[in-house]
């Protein structure tokens, strides 16, 4: 029997099970995927040192690291369930139940798609997809590409497309909604971007983004905002255009785009047809949290940290006796920051199961620390304002802590 | 707008927009009433990938839901098991 099972085998899982394992706990790590890494096993970009961040390198690293440790780790098992029995945890799977007093669920974001019509035809793919097919299965997406949604995770894999020389015409944003809501209005886009803009290899971009962090110099930037849009490394930046529909019979064969106005409304008589053999729609991630609502995990919703989040301290630990969490499940941020948890939590894991001798409580601030100093060096920060979601659940975690006069919420 | 309303949301289900909007208009749904009445959010990938948008969906008809709480709950199994899986022996 192992003391620890993680499920996940991303970057903050296989650092957790590293840090468990250093500490003398017996690790059991399962994945879904056929093989560790999670999404490093996506990411390829240039830091702005001029470093390259190559996430299967990465991967590979945290797995051999993991291996000289004895972790077990056992890829193509699927979590059903999670339930704790008295003293343990048992941890349903697609090979059987596995058993721990300890469980750390490291099961990173789920991708959430904006829906356009025609969305369901062979050839559109969520941005992610595309990332997966690129970077790990090593297949060509298309010819011939149109992105759907102008944000970060697109324009870090828009690089990665255009790195694999696969040809993306241009981004453009969804029509604005009920459902695209801010994705729809290019003001609000343009404002998102801005924080992101030293990625931005336009000069423009990076330029603009000291000036346009005032309202109305960025008004004055989106009414007049080139129609035929900024270019990303060739790649034409089209925010006064939007999607209104992909269209084909068997397949993608184009998409169906419209210019607005700076509030993202369609002008009439301007639809055009594109003509497209892949679409990619890039709505966002959000932190896939399913297993820890099935235990019963009381639940807060932090829209910084990307939607609902379980309940937990800023050492990775839940209300729930045993059960950690790390990684993107605890708020959307970077691989980097994923890493950083994982050692935290593996680290508050030993401490519980008294392991690490007497200086694990210092050991156990150093990472801490170390989260909040990776953070202030990150390059991608998927939401500006993840430090005030940071502080709003640490804010939580100490009243709740402090007086047992809980408000949680639970699930449903 | 036809072309909008007839969007499917819901793949698994395959619900539309339209089926959505109009079932929440003609029965002031809840959540969980809307997600029963339609199936949106109750096939093989467990909501994963409608989630999002069944909730948006829900926030745009009903505007007095409080945004913190979940409005749709999760179960196991949370992934798509055969029933010699989750039963006691083959």
């Amino acid at each position: 029997m192992s003391d620890v099972i993680i499920i996940g085998a991303g970057p903050a899982g296989l650092a957790g099970a590293i840090a468990c394992a250093e500490n003398g706990l017996r690790v059991t790590v399962v994945d879904e995927f056929i093989k560790p890494g999670g999404r490093l096993l996506g990411q390829l970009h240039q830091e702005p040192s001029g470093d390259w961040w190559n996430g299967i390198k990465e991967a590979e690293r945290l797995h051999q690291n993991a291996m000289n440790l004895s972790v077990d780790i056992r890829c193509g098992v699927s979590v059903y369930n999670l339930e704790k029995c008295s003293q343990n945890w048992n941890v349903h799977t697609s090979i059987g139940t596995l058993t721990a007093p300890f469980v750390l669920i490291a099961t990173g974001a789920a991708e959430y798609p904006v829906p356009v019509p025609g969305w369901t035809l062979p050839g559109v793919m969520s941005i992610g997809a595309a990332q997966v097919m690129t970077n790990v299965h090593r297949v060509q997406v298309g010819k011939k590409g149109i992105i759907i949604g102008a944000n970060i995770l697109a324009f870090a894999i828009l690089n990665e497309l255009q790195l694999a020389g696969i040809n993306v015409e241009r981004i453009v944003l969804p029509e604005k909604n009920p459902n695209s809501q801010k994705a729809g209005e290019p003001e609000e886009v343009l404002k998102s971007l801005l924080h992101a803009s030293h990625l931005a290899p336009s000069p423009l971009l990076r330029f603009g983004s000291k000036f346009m962090k005032k309202d109305w110099i960025r008004k004055m930037g989106i009414n007049f905002y080139p129609k035929n849009g900024i270019k990303i490394n060739g790649t034409p930046l089209q925010l006064r255009k939007a999607a209104l529909e992909v269209i084909g019979k068997d397949q993608v064969e184009g998409v169906r785009i419209a210019d607005t106005d700076a509030n993202g409304k369609v002008i009439p008589g301007t639809e055009k047809i594109y003509e497209a053999d892949f679409v990619c729609i890039a709505g966002g991630l959000y932190p896939l949290a399913e297993l820890a609502a099935v235990t019963g995990c009381p639940f807060h919703y932090v829209p910084e940290l990307g939607g609902h989040v379980p309940s937990h301290s800023e050492t990775m630990e839940t209300p729930l006796d045993g059960l950690f969490v790390a990684g993107n499940i605890t708020g959307i941020e970077s691989g980097k920051i994923a890493m950083a948890q994982g050692i935290t939590a593996g680290l508050s894991i030993a401490k519980h199961a008294g392991k690490g001798k007497n200086n694990i409580n210092n050991k156990l601030q150093q990472a801490v620390q170390n989260i909040r100093t990776v953070r202030q060096n990150a390059a991608i920060q998927f939401n500006p304002d993840i430090d005030r979601g940071r502080s709003k659940m640490k804010q939580i975690w100490e009243d709740q802590h402090n007086n047992n006069n809980q408000t949680q919420e639970k699930i449903g | 707008m036809t072309n909008f309303e007839n969007m499917v949301i819901c793949r698994c289900e395959e619900v539309t927009y339209g089926q959505l909007l109009s079932t929440a208009a003609e029965h002031k749904c809840t959540a969980r009433e809307l997600k029963l009445r339609t199936r949106a959010g109750m096939g093989f990938c467990g909501g994963r990938t409608c989630r999002v948008s069944v909730d948006k969906i829900i926030e745009s008809v009903s505007p007095d839901i409080t945004p913190g709480d979940i409005p749709l709950k999760y179960q196991p199994p949370v992934r798509p098991v055969t029933f010699g899986t989750v039963g006691e022996k083959k």
